[in-house]
Formats: C-alpha cells, sequence, structure tokens
C-alpha cells in the first residue's frame, strides 16, 4: 500500500519543526538551511532518523526552501539540493528500517515545498508559467531522487499554490497533499478563506488538505470545523508549538510535548486524518503524539456534495437560494463590446464587469469569442485582468476548448465552465479538461439529436450526460444542468417544458441548475415583463442560478422579492436595501453635490470643473444642435483642457483637478465617439505614442496619468504596461512605425533599464524620439541616459506630444 | 535583551489608524504643497479613505536590536552594516527596531480597479495609501517603543524612520533585511529581483530609539509652534 492508499484510511503521523533543531545544531542566522544537505548531510540524517524513530509515518525532505530564485544566490542547484534532501530522507528511512527490523511499516519521504517568496501576476512579479516552471524543477529533481509524494506547505497564495499543484500532477504521479498558513481569522494572507482555497484544491484532485505553521494546535481547533464542514478529503494538520514568541530576539514557541499532544489527540477526535507538528516542534513532541493517538479511529472521509466555485478570495455556494450569474461580458448582438475585443480594449470589459458586481452579481460570464481575434489568447487576458480587479468567481464561457483550457488554467480559484451538451463530441473533449482544472460545467440538455421538444427528452440527455460525466470521475456536484430556455413566441408550450424539467433535475435528479433566463421573451414587445414573471417562476421551479443582466432593475426587484418570500432574506434587509440603492438612483445625483449645482453646465465649463456627467450631456445637446464634432473638439474641448493644463502648470490647479477634467474630457469624448461611428468616422488621430513602465518597475500610475492626458489630446496610445522589457518596446516602436516613446521609471535602481531600453532603440535605428518622466528623474539624468526630451510632469509630456506633431514629425 | 514581545503581526482598528491618517501629507502627495484643496477633492479624499478602511488589513512585524555606531558602520544585534547616513541616524540610539509593514494586497487591488475607472480617483486612492502606510507606521512604532522602552526601564524617543535606499544605505540589504524579519512569511511581503516590494504599498525601515529627547523629531515637532506646517509629523 502507499501513501495514496493510507491517507485517510488510517490516523498517519508527519513529522516535526526542522529550523529550530538545525539552530541548535550551528545553523546561523541568514544561512540557507538547504545547504546542509550538502555540507552537513549527516546532521539533516540524524534529525529525520529522530523524527521516525519517534513514530512519524511521513518524514519531510529538508527540501522546503530550495527554489531557482533563492539559489541564483547560492553555490548549489535546484537538482543537487532537492537531490540531495531526498535521499538524505530515503537514507534515514533505510537506517530506521534496520534500527528496528522489518517490522517497521508504513514510511514515507515527502518532497517539502515552500513558497517561492514572490508575488505572482498580475498583481505581483513572476507569471504564473515562471511560477509553474520553478515548482516543476524541483518536484522534477524530489521525484527522480525517489520522494514518495509533494508535500506543498506554509502556503498563502492559492494562484502560487495552484502552479506548484499542476505542475506536480502535470509532472509526476505522485500524492500530492497540500498545508496551508491560515491567521487566527481563517484567512491567508492573500485574503482566500478555508472554504474557497479547499474547493479550488479538491477541484485539482489533490490526495489531501490542511493547516500547517502560523497557529498552535489551540488556535487550529477553533479553525477545524470550517475544514471539516467544507472538505470532502483527508485532511493534515500541522501545527506549531504554539504562538511564537521573542525571547533575546530569538523566535520560541512554548507548548511543551505532553500539552501539544493532547491538543492534537483533540484535533484527530475533531476530523484531521494525519498530525504532526511545525515550528517548534521536536521529536519528542512527534513521541508523544504518537504515543496519545495511536490506533485512534479517524472520522471516516465523506463526499460533502457542495457545488461550490471560488475566486481567489471567496467561496460562492449554489443552495436553496438562487445566485445571479452577469451576463454582460458577452459580445452577441453587443456592438460596443464586439468592437472593444476588436482594440483589445480591456478596459471597457473591466468595467462591465465591475459594473455588474456592482449590481449585485455573484458570478460572471466571460464570453470573449469573435471569429477574426486570438480566442485563447484573449481569454487569457480577460481573465487574469479581470481577477487583477474584480473578487467574483468567473463562468469562462467559450465553445472553443482551447480558449477554455487557457481560461481555467490561469483562473485564480475553482472556476465554472460554460458548457457541454449531450454530443458525444462535446462531451469527449470538454469533460477531461473540466476534470483536470477541476471546474463546475454547466451542462446543456441537447445533443446530435437538437434540443428535445419534451421534458423526457431533456432528461434522458440530462441523464446521459451525468453518466458520462462520472466515467470522467467528474461528480454530479461539479454539474450544473441548463434546462435550456426556447421563446414562447414560437411556441406555446416552451415555457412549460422548460419548467417541468428544471423541477425534475432539481427535485428528482438532485442536481443544481442555471438558465439563460431572458432568451424566453425574444422577438415579443416589452420583453421585461415576461422576463420577470419567468424569472420568478423559474425559481420557484428550481433554478439554482440565473443567467442575467444585473442592470435590470426589474429582474433584480424579482430576485430580491423571491429570496425575501421563500424566507432567505433576513428581516427582508437585502430586499430593502435594494429598493433604497433604487431611490437613490431615481433622486438623481444626491451623493454628489457639485454634480446637481452645474445643472446644465456649458461643455467648457464642465470640462474645466471637472463634472463628467455635466460634460457628457453637455456634448449630447451640442451634438443635438447640430455642432460638428470636430469643431467642438477643436474649439471648446481641447481650449478648456487647455485650460486646466496651464492652470496645473502655475500650480493654481491641482493633479485631481487636472484628472477630473480629464475624466470629464473623456465623457464628452464618448458622446463624439458615438456620433461619428453612426456616421461611419472615427476621431482623427494625431499620431502613435507608445507609453511604458520600463523593465524592473512596477509603478504605473504615473505612466497611467500621462497616457489618459495624451488621450484626450487626441493621440492614440499603445500602452505595454509594466516591467516592460526593452525588446517588446523595441518591437512594438517597429511594427507600429511609432515615433515617439514615453517611458517611465520610479526607482533609481530601474533608471538602468531605463538607459538599457533608450540604448537599444538607438542601436536598431527605431527611428523614434524618447521622452521620460518619473520620480527620480532629472534633465540632467534624463540627459545622460540619452532621452530626447524630460518631462517633468504630466502636463509637459502633452506640451512635446503635441510640439512634435505642430512639426509633422508625429 | 531579556524580554518577551509579541511576535508582531499586529492589526490595528480602523478608528485608530483613520485618526492617525494625516490629512496634509494626502494633499501632499497630491501636489498642493501647502494649498488647501477643494471642497470637492476634500471630499474625494474623505471617500477613498473610507473604501481604503473598508477593504485594508495592515501587517507589521519587527524585532528589536542593541544597537551601536561607530560613524561608518552601525551594528544591530549580529548585523554590521557599512552605511555613514544609517550610522548618523542611528548615532545616539542604544536600541533599533527593524520594522517591516504592508497595507497588503487590496490597496494594491484598490488602486488598480480606479485606474480602469476614474482616474483622479486613482490618484487620490495613490496618495491616501502612502498616507496610510506612513500612518499606520507611527502607530507601530509606538508599540515598539513601548516594548523597548519595558526592557530600558527609561523613557525612550524615536528618531525618523531610514529605510534601505536611503542615502548611502545600499537598496541591496533589502535582500537581508527580509531574511531577517521573514517577512514574506509572516506579513506576506515580497521583494522582486530589483529590490522592489510587493504589495507595493509597504514600507521596510530601521528605527532608532535613543534617550535623548532633543534627538527626536517628533519631540522637536511637538515644541513648534507652527501647527499648519505640511512637514509636521504628529
Amino acid at each position: 500500500m502507499g501513501f495514496r492508499e493510507e491517507i485517510g484510511k488510517e490516523l498517519l503521523f508527519f513529522d516535526g519543526g526542522m529550523g529550530t533543531l538545525l539552530q541548535e545544531r550551528g545553523l546561523k542566522a541568514g544561512e540557507v538551511p538547504e545547504t546542509w544537505n550538502l555540507l552537513h548531510p549527516e546532521v539533516i540524517e540524524q534529525i529525520n532518523r529522530e523524527y521516525l524513530l519517534a513514530g512519524c509515518n511521513v518524514v519531510s525532505a529538508n527540501t522546503f526552501g530550495v527554489n531557482r530564485f533563492k539559489c541564483k544566490d547560492l553555490a548549489y542547484s535546484v537538482d543537487e539540493l532537492v537531490g540531495a534532501g531526498v535521499r538524505i530522507a530515503r537514507s534515514a528511512m533505510v537506517s530506521v528500517r534496520d534500527t528496528e527490523g522489518g517490522a517497521r511499516q508504513k514510511m514515507y519521504c515527502a518532497l517539502d515545498i515552500g513558497s517561492l517568496g514572490k508575488l505572482l501576476k498580475p498583481l505581483g512579479e513572476i507569471s504564473f508559467d515562471e511560477a509553474y516552471d520553478a515548482f516543476r524543477e524541483i518536484i522534477l529533481a524530489g521525484d527522480k531522487a525517489g520522494a514518495d509524494l509533494v508535500l506543498i506547505e506554509t502556503v498563502s497564495d492559492p494562484y502560487e499554490i495552484k502552479a506548484a499543484v499542476l505542475a506536480a500532477k502535470e509532472n509526476t504521479k505522485l500524492p500530492v497533499v497540500v498545508t496551508m498558513i491560515f491567521d487566527e481569522n481563517g484567512k491567508l494572507l492573500t485574503g482566500g478563506d478555508v472554504e474557497s482555497v479547499t474547493a479550488m484544491l479538491e477541484g485539482l484532485g489533490v490526495d489531501a488538505v490542511g493547516f500547517n505553521c502560523g497557529l498552535g494546535p489551540e488556535q487550529m481547533k477553533k479553525l477545524l470545523p470550517e475544514l471539516t464542514a467544507c472538505c470532502s478529503l483527508p485532511i493534515v494538520i500541522n501545527p506549531n508549538a504554539g504562538l511564537p514568541v521573542v525571547v533575546n530576539g530569538q523566535t520560541m514557541f512554548t507548548v511543551e510535548p505532553d500539552e501539544f499532544a493532547k491538543s492534537v489527540r483533540t484535533l484527530v477526535e475533531m476530523g484531521a486524518s494525519a498530525v504532526g507538528g511545525c515550528c517548534g516542534t521536536t521529536p519528542e513532541h512527534i513521541r508523544r503524539v504518537v504515543a496519545l493517538c495511536n490506533g485512534m479511529k479517524i472520522t471516516p472521509v465523506t463526499d460533502k456534495g457542495l457545488t461550490v466555485v471560488s475566486s481567489y478570495n471567496h467561496a460562492v455556494r449554489f443552495s436553496r437560494k438562487p445566485l445571479i450569474i452577469g451576463e454582460r461580458i458577452n459580445p452577441t448582438g453587443k456592438p460596443k463590446l464586439k468592437q472593444a475585443l476588436r482594440d483589445s480594449n480591456m478596459e471597457y470589459i473591466y468595467k462591465e464587469g465591475l459594473a455588474q458586481e456592482e449590481n449585485g452579481a455573484h458570478i460572471l460570464d466571460v464570453n470573449v469569442g469573435l471569429p477574426e481575434i486570438d480566442e485563447p489568447a484573449l481569454m487569457q487576458e480577460a481573465v487574469t485582468g479581470i481577477q487583477a480587479i474584480i473578487d467574483l468567481p468567473l463562468q469562462i464561457d467559450t465553445s472553443d476548448t482551447a480558449a477554455m483550457e487557457r481560461g481555467l488554467r490561469y483562473y485564480n480559484g475553482k472556476p465554472m465552465l460554460n458548457s457541454v451538451n449531450g454530443k458525444k463530441e462535446s462531451m469527449e473533449s470538454v469533460f477531461p479538461i473540466a476534470k483536470k482544472y477541476g471546474a463546475v460545467v454547466v451542462c446543456l440538455c441537447l445533443d446530435e439529436d437538437g434540443i428535445p421538444e419534451t421534458v423526457e427528452g431533456r432528461i434522458k440527455v440530462a441523464r446521459k450526460i451525468v453518466d458520462t460525466a462520472a466515467s470522467y470521475g467528474i461528480a454530479k456536484k461539479n454539474l450544473v444542468m441548463d434546462a435550456l430556455v426556447l421563446t414562447i413566441s414560437t411556441g406555446q408550450d416552451n415555457a412549460r417544458v422548460t419548467l417541468e424539467t428544471l423541477y425534475k433535475i432539481r427535485h428528482e435528479m438532485g442536481l443544481h441548475t442555471v438558465l439563460g433566463v431572458s432568451n424566453i421573451s425574444f422577438g415579443l414587445p416589452d420583453r421585461v415583463k415576461i422576463n420577470t414573471a419567468f424569472f420568478t417562476m423559474a425559481m420557484h421551479n428550481g433554478l439554482s442560478a440565473g443567467i442575467v443582466n444585473p442592470a435590470s432593475e426589474a429582474m433584480m426587484a424579482a430576485y430580491y422579492s423571491f429570496n425575501a418570500l421563500i424566507g432567505e432574506d433576513e428581516q427582508c434587509m437585502a430586499y430593502i436595501a435594494q429598493c433604497e440603492k433604487g431611490k437613490a438612483k431615481e433622486e438623481p445625483q444626491a451623493k454628489a453635490p457639485r454634480q446637481q449645482e452645474a445643472g446644465a453646465l456649458g461643455l467648457h465649463d464642465a470640462i474645466v470643473k471637472g463634472l463628467s456627467e455635466s460634460a457628457h450631456q453637455a456634448t449630447i445637446r451640442l451634438l443635438e444642435e447640430k455642432t460638428q464634432a470636430l469643431s467642438i473638439i477643436n474649439e471648446m474641448l481641447i481650449p478648456a483642457l487647455d485650460v486646466v493644463g496651464k492652470g496645473f502648470e502655475e500650480k493654481r490647479m491641482f493633479l485631481p483637478q487636472l484628472l477630473m477634467s480629464a475624466d470629464a474630457a473623456k465623457a464628452s469624448f464618448e458622446a463624439i465617439k458615438e456620433t461619428l461611428s453612426k456616421q461611419g468616422q472615427n476621431r482623427e488621430s494625431k499620431g502613435k505614442i507608445v507609453i511604458a513602465t520600463v523593465k524592473g518597475d512596477i509603478h504605473d500610475i504615473g505612466k497611467n496619468i500621462v497616457k489618459t492626458l495624451l488621450e484626450n489630446y487626441g493621440f492614440e496610445m499603445i500602452d505595454l504596461g509594466k516591467d516592460v522589457e526593452p525588446e517588446v518596446i523595441l518591437r512594438t516602436v517597429q511594427e507600429n512605425g511609432v515615433r515617439l516613446v514615453g517611458l517611465s521609471a520610479l526607482m533609481t535602481t530601474t533608471v538602468v533599464y531605463m538607459e538599457e531600453t533608450i540604448k537599444l532603440l538607438r542601436e536598431k535605428d527605431a527611428g523614434c524620439k524618447v521622452m521620460v518622466g518619473g520620480a527620480v528623474l532629472t534633465q540632467e539624468y534624463a540627459d545622460m541616459i540619452g532621452a530626447d526630451f524630460y518631462s517633468k510632469d504630466a502636463m509637459g509630456s502633452v506640451r512635446y506630444a503635441n510640439a512634435l506633431y505642430e512639426r509633422g514629425e508625429l | 535583551m531579556g524580554l518577551e514581545q509579541k511576535d508582531g503581526m499586529m492589526e490595528r482598528n480602523d478608528k485608530e489608524l483613520a485618526d492617525a491618517v494625516s490629512r496634509n501629507e494626502i494633499y501632499r502627495y497630491l501636489g498642493y504643497g501647502t494649498n488647501a484643496p477643494d471642497a470637492a477633492v476634500c471630499a474625494l479624499v474623505d471617500e477613498v479613505l473610507s473604501e481604503l478602511f473598508g477593504v485594508i488589513k495592515p501587517k507589521s512585524c519587527y524585532r528589536i536590536y542593541d544597537c551601536r555606531t561607530d560613524g561608518e558602520y552601525v551594528f544591530v544585534g549580529d548585523w554590521k552594516i557599512k552605511s555613514a547616513n544609517l550610522a548618523g541616524n542611528l548615532a545616539q540610539c542604544g536600541t533599533a527596531a527593524l520594522l517591516a509593514a504592508t497595507l497588503g494586497l487590496e490597496a494594491d487591488k484598490l488602486l488598480q480597479r480606479y485606474e480602469v475607472l476614474n482616474m483622479a480617483k486613482a490618484s487620490v486612492v495613490q496618495a491616501c495609501a502612502a498616507a496610510c502606510i506612513e500612518a499606520y507606521c507611527n502607530l507601530i512604532q509606538e508599540d515598539i517603543r513601548f516594548d523597548a522602552q519595558k526592557q530600558c526601564g527609561a523613557p525612550l524617543f524615536i528618531r525618523p524612520r531610514f529605510s534601505p535606499g536611503y542615502g548611502d544605505l545600499p537598496l541591496e540589504i533589502q535582500r537581508e533585511f527580509f531574511s531577517v524579519l521573514d517577512c514574506t512569511k509572516r506579513i506576506g511581503l515580497t521583494l522582486t529581483q530589483n529590490l522592489l516590494m510587493y504589495p507595493t504599498k509597504s514600507v521596510t525601515a530601521f528605527i532608532g530609539l535613543t534617550r535623548n529627547p532633543e534627538n527626536c523629531h517628533i519631540e522637536k515637532c511637538k515644541r513648534c509652534g507652527k501647527t499648519d506646517c505640511a512637514f509636521r509629523v504628529l
């Protein structure tokens, strides 16, 4: 029997801390513990041996802190340190078996993997793929050296954990155990909670999950019920010897072995399948734990049957109370979104997402499918981009399996997938991906024969899908059935068939359900009347989640009313809050007195005062009066921006005002753009400008401010983001024939990359001017690194770009 | 030092932090100098601060060490650092702390969110978050002072925080700083290859503690009558 067969069947013991023991044996502060695998292997083996002799079943190789980022500063490779660590642990196992005789069974060597110590993009430094590669290197070395399992521990970023788990599962057959470091409130440092990460890890198919480090056994007792309530996997608990205290500048853990063992025993009674220790625990701690717990029956591991999706920081459970899935990020029938996708205008997509979150969506559908675009790449960009700013779980919506896989792979959490159907081909292509990434899959009740007209027909397809999913190892809880909605304008029985199917799926088959609600009224006038009535009927018949437009007040009113009526809204608080939100909208701008007093301001004043709504309205009025778009821009908009820009340069006006005016001008442009595009025209571009925060630098607000202003003045901005490689900038300049580049750097340490970028542009004769800005730069510095222009503030770049434009150099 | 101190992962309640944030500093970050913003911008600052307090969970960790200097070198605990500027800052300090503090990922998320939605608001988030991390450090250094005072049995006064990268103190010591404090595991603070920090609204600093009140900038400000000074540190 191997570890995978044992865990969850019988109580297993893990080992305890390593760091403190090494310090006692002379490891100095700042010294990397894993180097001792090569420098003092006998010390490491002795510690491994002591733990095994204390009775643990799983001994962790001394490999916790090894990774390619740390090895850069060391004289050893990842392969050497990891390989040596695993071999030492194996050798300790052999020697213990020799000592204790053949009777000694159940010893496993864990390849111990900790955090890379880097934050992942989009909010951090390294990409998901870079993290994956770093973990793969460790895992391949550990597997080669003979590890029995992979133990990913003391991690607190679910995205990093996902990269590690995928690296383990895609490159080895080893069992994977993940234990995370939570604080006393049950939160990871990155904000995730117990249920959200557990859902993700179960989906990814790990063998056991649990807690380690951070807390002592007493604190973990308080947290464990949260885990047992949602977890369908064996649980591993490795606490510290209490909370740390600092004595003489040294971190100490003060819970003694006996007391520790007693608490750990309770953890086993509460549902842990395996226990051990972490910081501050010693072989003596483990010996006492084994003595006190050996032979205990563990709580059987049961499937909790929960249908859950999660984002990086919270889980959303399907239950009696229906959920709202926002449908707006889908180009079907939305020309503006189509255009945004063609232009890679992610901002438009993010705004759609934020608006839906604001309006009460629980999950966002993300569909970026257009025939002429690279859908897998765009799906990846949309998923990671949305997750950088929105906390809601996402539903990856596509029929392109490559886009599906990309979306699921780079998703942070347990995703929802839309969709599979009863066709053989669909199930064969979708289920393996859904299984691998642990998605909750939307299943459409149709197959090769089309959409069945009868309830029985649809149920038959639903059953076929459930059975086929099972053959891929996908449980019912990870399937959400779509009974399908056809408009009643083409068949008066359509609603009845859908509702009855829904009822049977939910109440007889016991699966959760989803519907694209508004299809019901296609082709009819005043659709919202039918939609709301149908939505309520569907929820009453067992709809678990409605794919709707959360901006529709009528639909949301139906939703909140329904919850209040079925007793899922305590004291009707959500319903009342929704009503008040509606009222606030009716009283125009009650919260923004400035906008109100502005009334019917002229465009010029609206922009100078920075009032977006007034500027938008004023522009619409002007357009209705048949004022030419061009003269609005040149005679009102730009002069108003100039007034503000001048005020800013003369220090009569300040940055927030400058940006408020920029936002107001943007609102005005939106109105103009709409009119122009109706006439089949575009605003004339004054030229393309590439803008970027240089390699190594992560501060991009300054760059974004400059971009906003230049856009207003009619320049077409190609924004490459932050931490941009010089080669990428060069390529973009060459491919787009760009004549001006703006570079930003905040730190002295990153100005070197600014210099490198300029050098490269000159060497390759890119034929562009370079303007630079950023906190540490000065005119002198800019001259030194060969920039053409130093902009001391955001307006400086506008002046320079305008001057180049007027000289015909753009 | 024979002192027991809580391993600092101090979380502060919002009220305390809200009271500690300096509006003047926010206005200064926004480029106002000593000018007062108009009512609309003041209202925006209020709005952003309350949003910020709603999402951030600041965390910090620190260690207190014996400290001495010899003009060119600083000795903090077992650590010997070459920096005349830091030695100057810590000249009269028998005690010094290493502090790492962060507002956490949520501040970065909020900033990114408004860079999409509303650039003016984003600039205010940036300024408020910067003032917030400073205010948070001001609160934590009071804890540090309290701990250190208990140990040395005499009133101590705080010197201005001195961060890696200031003056002749090389940014490279960030690496050692991170390893001594174990910031990544304890408060989720990470260091990039170029020695910048993620989450971005974070501070690492040496904090000197002196017995001489004359040597303390806060004490100096307290005695100064110019209460509307933009650089007042109270």
